[in-house]
């Protein structure tokens, strides 16, 4: 993208303006989604007959009358709001009953996306969240219908300001960019499930629905659907179905977040983009980024795959799709892209320093224990499940040795890299000064053991915590840490 | 001299809270025990027997840790001192927390005080990083002012190096 000569000779400045009047379609959407669960309720409480009556007319009002409220506020939040950029500060006057204010300095910009929707594309308009320091989801200011002249204005605006590091006035072509092809995609999307979450939260379900139901489970199947399973090998058949819905389903999601997926390097830029029916386009200054994480997901350690997420400070709320540096990469392959695309980040995933032998049954003992409670109760709650329940604490077992193989830390030439396991595997590299701040932690079990925690906080999200690594190492990481005061 | 945590060649912080930390959180612990106590009544009226005599013991432990033994060890274990360059923490009563923060991290700093501290004179000096907030609970109200200005004015320094 290269910016137009003039608009950076004037002071760059917009008057203040409203939304371009595709606006009235995306907020409008925006109120639908809003509406969505009342109207939902109405709609399934019109269609089987709750008041008799002809269901279908019935239903046919409700939307038309959602139809109509979701077209009434599109317009009226489009009529009352108004953004500008001038002395420097991005602009936003919005709302009828409460109306909100937002003052952005341009200087405390961290970085801006550019989405670029179904809607948004019928209209040939663009969305633009920009995204500060403090922020919460999504963006601190949101302008959900801009023109592309406009983007390019703010965007001009924003290589203008003071206060951040100045930016060459023409953009040379990309130096380095990575595309995510088709393979890697499906492969990505395959993946992608976090199947070790929605385990026992699907475990759980069965027992919901009986709540929900009110009366006995078993009877009401008998009557009904015959959804309820009668025994233990049924119970597993049911829950292994809802796992591989799960899995379609995050699979489906992963295709439609990183189709598409390219990220540029720009002298002191990164530009992502990616997303199958909205595109998105984010362009964040490399200085901001604070650390790199490195996570392989169950599914996807034993293939040696891995996604590499950026921390950048007002992201960190964002869902995990909006922080991804590539979605899919070989293990051996993140040293390599790092280097070409942002080489102050880059370094190695091996040789880091772990906990010793004799603290392996610190990582074992407490999942495994909570685990079989968890069984046992569980066992308790549906006899069907019993014998099967307190086979948790196998697995449970398992991912505390791998969370003890998984664990290290490793400070050398300036940079940290700090190894942990919850589920997935997570490795976090960054430059050693840029730590937001870092500690020891030591219980009196770790004590008499002579084991100790370290502590490293990056960024506003990544908080990596190894545990009970050798006191004298985590004192000596400490110390090491210490030192390391400059950002380069 | 208690223990606390492994040796490091950062030298360990040495200030202390100020004294009246021991009664603030006197105060508070009485305040939990007492929340104890009244669950623990609610179980001698609702279940009654055994199960009642043991809610009794927890909460009367409970009241006697939190309202005397707990504050006066935390009063000991709390270190703080701020440096040129960083600020660092150690605290914690079964378990020791060492927290060193880089003073070029620090984005502001404040010092806030509740009802309690304001009866017992005393303040908490909070500073923020992008990571989030860490405490310097219970100084004297003169002190946690100067605290708060140095902290203002080495952070100032460190940002403009």
């Amino acid at each position: 993208m290269s910016s137009e000569p003039d608009g950076e000779a004037a002071a760059p400045g917009i008057a203040p303006r409203r939304l371009h009047p595709a606006g009235i379609a995306v907020l409008g959407v925006g109120a639908l989604r809003g509406l969505a669960l009342p109207l939902g309720l109405a709609f399934a409480g019109a269609l089987l007959g709750a008041g008799g009556g002809q269901p279908l007319g019935r239903a046919l009002a409700f939307g038309v009358l959602g139809a109509l409220l979701a077209s009434a506020a599109g317009v009226v939040a489009w009529l009352t709001t108004r953004w500008s950029v001038a002395d420097g500060t991005l602009r936003l006057r919005t709302g009828v009953l409460s109306t909100k204010e937002v003052d952005v300095p341009l200087s405390r910009v961290q970085a801006v996306d550019t989405v670029h929707g179904p809607l948004q594309r019928l209209f040939g308009v663009r969305g633009v969240h920009v995204q500060t320091a403090g922020g919460g989801r999504e963006g601190e200011i949101t302008l959900p219908a801009v023109t592309p002249a406009d983007v390019e204005r703010i965007g001009a605006a924003l290589r203008g300001r003071g206060g951040a590091p100045a930016e060459p006035a023409a953009p040379a072509a990309p130096r380095a960019e990575r595309r995510l092809g088709r393979r890697r995609l499906l492969l990505a999307a395959l993946t992608a499930g976090q199947v070790g979450v929605i385990l026992p939260a699907l475990a759980v379900v069965p027992q919901l629905l009986g709540e929900v139901w009110g009366g006995d489970l078993r009877t009401a199947g008998r009557d009904g659907l015959r959804f309820a399973p009668d025994s233990a090998p049924e119970w597993i058949l049911a829950a292994a179905a809802l796992i591989v819905l799960a899995w379609l389903l995050s699979a489906a999601g992963a295709v439609l977040a990183f189709a598409g997926f390219t990220v540029a390097r720009d002298p002191d830029r990164l530009r992502v983009r990616r997303g199958l029916l909205a595109r998105r386009e984010a362009t964040v200054p490399v200085a901001r980024v604070q650390a790199v994480r490195v996570v392989e997901g169950l599914l996807r350690q034993p293939f040696g795959l891995v996604t590499v997420r950026a921390e950048v400070a007002g992201y960190a709320k964002e869902a995990a799709a909006a922080q991804t540096l590539f979605p899919l990469l070989r293990r051996t392959e993140v040293e390599p892209f790092l280097a070409a695309l942002l080489p102050e980040m880059a370094d190695g995933l091996g040789a880091l320093e772990g906990p010793p032998r004799r603290a392996l049954p610190r990582y074992v003992l407490p999942s495994a224990a909570a685990w079989l409670g968890a069984g046992a109760a569980a066992g308790v709650l549906v006899p069907a499940l019993a014998p099967w329940a307190l086979l948790v604490a196998i697995p449970a077992a398992a991912l505390g040795a791998a969370r003890w193989r998984a664990a290290g830390s490793r400070i050398a030439d300036g940079r940290v890299a700090v190894r942990f396991r919850r589920l997935s595997r997570v490795t976090v590299l960054a430059p050693a000064a840029r730590r937001q701040e870092h500690g020891m932690r030591q219980t009196v079990l770790q004590r008499r053991a002579g084991l100790a925690d370290l502590e490293l906080r990056v960024g506003a999200g990544t908080r990596g915590r190894v545990r009970h690594l050798e006191a004298v190492a985590a004192a000596r990481a400490f110390d090491a840490l210490r030192r390391q005061r400059r950002v380069r | 001299m208690l223990a606390a945590g492994p040796p490091t060649a950062t030298p360990e912080p040495s200030r202390h809270l100020a004294p009246a930390a021991r009664r603030l959180w006197r105060i508070e612990g009485a305040l939990a025990g007492g929340l104890a106590l009244a669950a623990a009544g609610v179980l001698q009226a609702v279940a009654g027997g055994t199960l009642a005599w043991l809610g009794w013991i927890a909460a009367i432990a409970l009241a006697v840790l939190a309202s005397v033994a707990v504050p006066e060890l935390r009063w000991r274990r709390w270190r703080w001192e701020v440096r040129e360059h960083e600020i660092d923490i150690r605290r914690g009563t079964l378990a020791v927390t060492r927290t060193l923060v880089p003073m070029l991290r620090v984005q502001h700093v404040d010092t806030k005080r509740d009802l309690l501290q304001q009866w017992l004179g005393l303040a908490t000096v909070v500073f923020h990083t992008a990571a989030g907030a860490n405490e310097i609970p219970a100084l004297t109200v003169a002190e946690a002012g100067q605290v708060r200005d140095r902290i203002a004015e080495l952070a100032r320094a460190a940002d403009e190096l």
